[in-house]
């Protein structure tokens, strides 16, 4: 007995060291990323006090149990908020709704007008705008692992990811490297899955928000790929940028992205290609996976035969193509 | 080295059984239990599905399987499990349902002959757990959602186009391998036949081949 205390203990002062080494390795990240968060913070803040006098809007729910008019506040009551009166089934089933029976709108975006509001799940009859969200997220949120999973000697930047495409066989997000030959092992890649993992069973919430052009470049100014991208993004959309937050993670993307990290089931990061060299000692890298929402079970033959094919270089656009392109797959 | 299997001896139950006892509490002691449980296994041979509280299934479940299988095993001519199928099944014409119909409809299954489901319950109500317990091939519509016929459902669409490439892939492997055969042919065709006795007789299956679709 007094053997495994002793062991306990020393496992986790070891634990508390790594933990310290990490923190102070992070330090120089986690500037700028709190100082990141704290502008989205404020802007966010800014545009709830913008909206003022509150304005009644009529939203007309169409689905089960049976089909309500809702009176919500504009401009602050969002799809979540509708699921609320319905039920905590609808609220937890819920990823994404569908405004005006075409829109895809995110659970968590104030309503902007009278509208119908449908509610989508990943079991609806055609689930091509959930499944295609997901798949974004999947991306999203790939990009939230590797931040935390990568120490700050390992020089990660994001750089993008490419529109949803399921077809492909998997979901991807290009990654710039200080390293020219890195070749991920398969322990290294089980990290990353498990960092995924580990994000899904935190269960948080991924907000959205569109800010200025002003705004995001002063957001992201110390990620050199970011802050290239976002004048031609900016250009597309009249000047606004959509933003999406999960836990401290922030990155830009057209969107939707479903409710919450919660609806990641089963997955698995397979492979990281390099795609070409970056400068003098840096490399772009192309990490990809494939994934299931909560609740979907698959035995685990046929999940292998899909882990095989998402081992495979995904045939999307090259973050390394000229900028013109590039341009296109920035709209994700 | 003389023991028996005991396998051999006694049915062997195809569900996961709980390790220790359960303690269902009853007044009238444990002929009352029993009783309880003997209701439940009849309900359950004559309705195929009930919903009831969650304990009282499980226990009643393990009883249900015993009784099946032993009348697979040993017959409607073997004293033992008539008295068996006579303790257990209250309403005594659901013993004939237990041979003629429940028999030959598990005879060949290599699955347990009963499933159970966690079902949910009332709120605010009792705070039992619930559960459904049903004997499998009844003839009510299935419980569990059916996810493979929806073709757009994510893990589906996965799939699909998996298999597709995996043809894709396969077709054009064909397609190399003939190019090449034939690419072999025509290279044999004009080398001189003493170089490359092997590759004759290719050839003439070659044109064989060629031959074959014309006539």
């Amino acid at each position: 007995m007094a053997a495994a205390t002793k062991l306990l203990k020393k496992s986790l002062v070891g634990i508390s060291q790594i933990q310290q080494y990490r923190n102070i390795a992070k330090s120089a990240i986690s500037a700028s990323n709190g100082h990141r968060n704290e502008l989205f913070n404020q802007e966010r803040r800014r545009q709830q006090d913008a909206v003022g006098r509150l304005e009644k809007i009529e939203v007309r729910y169409l689905g089960l149990p049976e089909d309500v008019t809702l009176v919500m506040n504009n401009n602050i009551s969002t799809p979540f908020n509708c699921a609320q009166h319905l039920s905590e089934g609808h609220c937890k089933r819920s990823a994404l709704a569908l405004i005006d029976g075409s829109v895809p709108w995110d659970m968590h975006r104030p309503l902007q007008e009278s509208c119908t509001l449908q509610l989508l799940n990943f079991n609806v009859s055609d689930p091509h705008l959930v499944n295609k969200a997901f798949w974004r997220t999947c991306s999203f949120m790939l990009g939230a692992a590797l931040q935390r999973v990568f120490k700050q000697e390992a020089n990660l930047q994001l750089h993008s990811f490419p529109g949803p495409n399921i077809k492909s066989g998997s979901f991807v997000h290009d990654i710039v490297l200080g390293v020219q030959n890195w070749e991920p092992t398969k322990a290294e890649m089980r990290a990353i899955s498990a960092e995924m993992v580990k994000l899904a069973a935190q269960d948080l919430c991924i907000e959205r928000l569109e800010v200025d052009l002003d705004l995001a470049t002063e957001m992201f100014k110390d990620l050199r790929y970011k802050s290239e991208q976002i004048p031609s993004i900016a250009q597309q959309h009249q000047n606004r940028v959509t933003l999406y937050r999960l836990g401290d993670h922030i990155d830009i993307s057209r969107g939707p992205m479903v409710a919450s990290t919660r609806f990641l089931g089963k997955c698995t990061v397979l492979a990281a290609h390099k795609l070409a060299n970056e400068g003098a000692s840096d490399a772009f890298y192309r990490v990809q996976g494939v994934a299931l929402p909560a609740g979907f079970a698959l035995n685990h033959f046929a999940y292998g035969l899909l882990e095989q094919r998402a081992q495979k270089l995904n045939p999307a656009r090259l973050p390394n193509e000229p900028f013109e392109e590039q341009r296109q797959m920035q709209l994700s | 080295m003389n023991q028996a299997d005991v396998s051999k001896l006694m049915s062997q139950l195809r569900i996961a059984v709980r390790p220790t006892k359960r303690n269902l509490k009853n007044p009238d002691g444990p002929e009352g239990r029993l009783l309880k449980l003997r209701k439940t296994v009849t309900a359950l041979v004559k309705h195929e599905r009930i919903e009831l509280y969650y304990n009282r299934a499980d226990e009643a479940r393990g009883y249900a399987e015993l009784l099946i299988s032993n009348a697979i095993r040993h017959g409607d001519r073997h004293k033992a499990t008539m008295e068996l199928a006579d303790y257990w099944l209250l309403e005594k014409q659901l013993v004939h349902k237990l041979f003629k119909v429940l028999v030959p409809r598990y005879e060949n299954s290599n699955v347990s002959y009963t499933r159970m489901f966690k079902a949910p319950r009332d709120y605010p109500g009792m705070y039992y757990r619930k559960s459904v317990l049903e004997l499998r091939g009844n003839p009510y519509p299935v419980l569990t959602p059916d996810n493979s016929q929806n073709r757009n459902l994510l893990h589906n669409v996965l799939l699909d186009e998996a298999r597709k490439e995996f043809r894709r892939e396969k077709l054009a492997n064909l397609a190399n391998k003939l190019a090449a055969e034939t690419e072999n042919a025509t290279a044999s065709t004009t080398a001189t036949p003493a170089q490359a006795p092997v590759t004759e007789t290719q050839t003439e299956q070659s044109k064989q081949a060629e031959e074959a679709p014309k006539a």
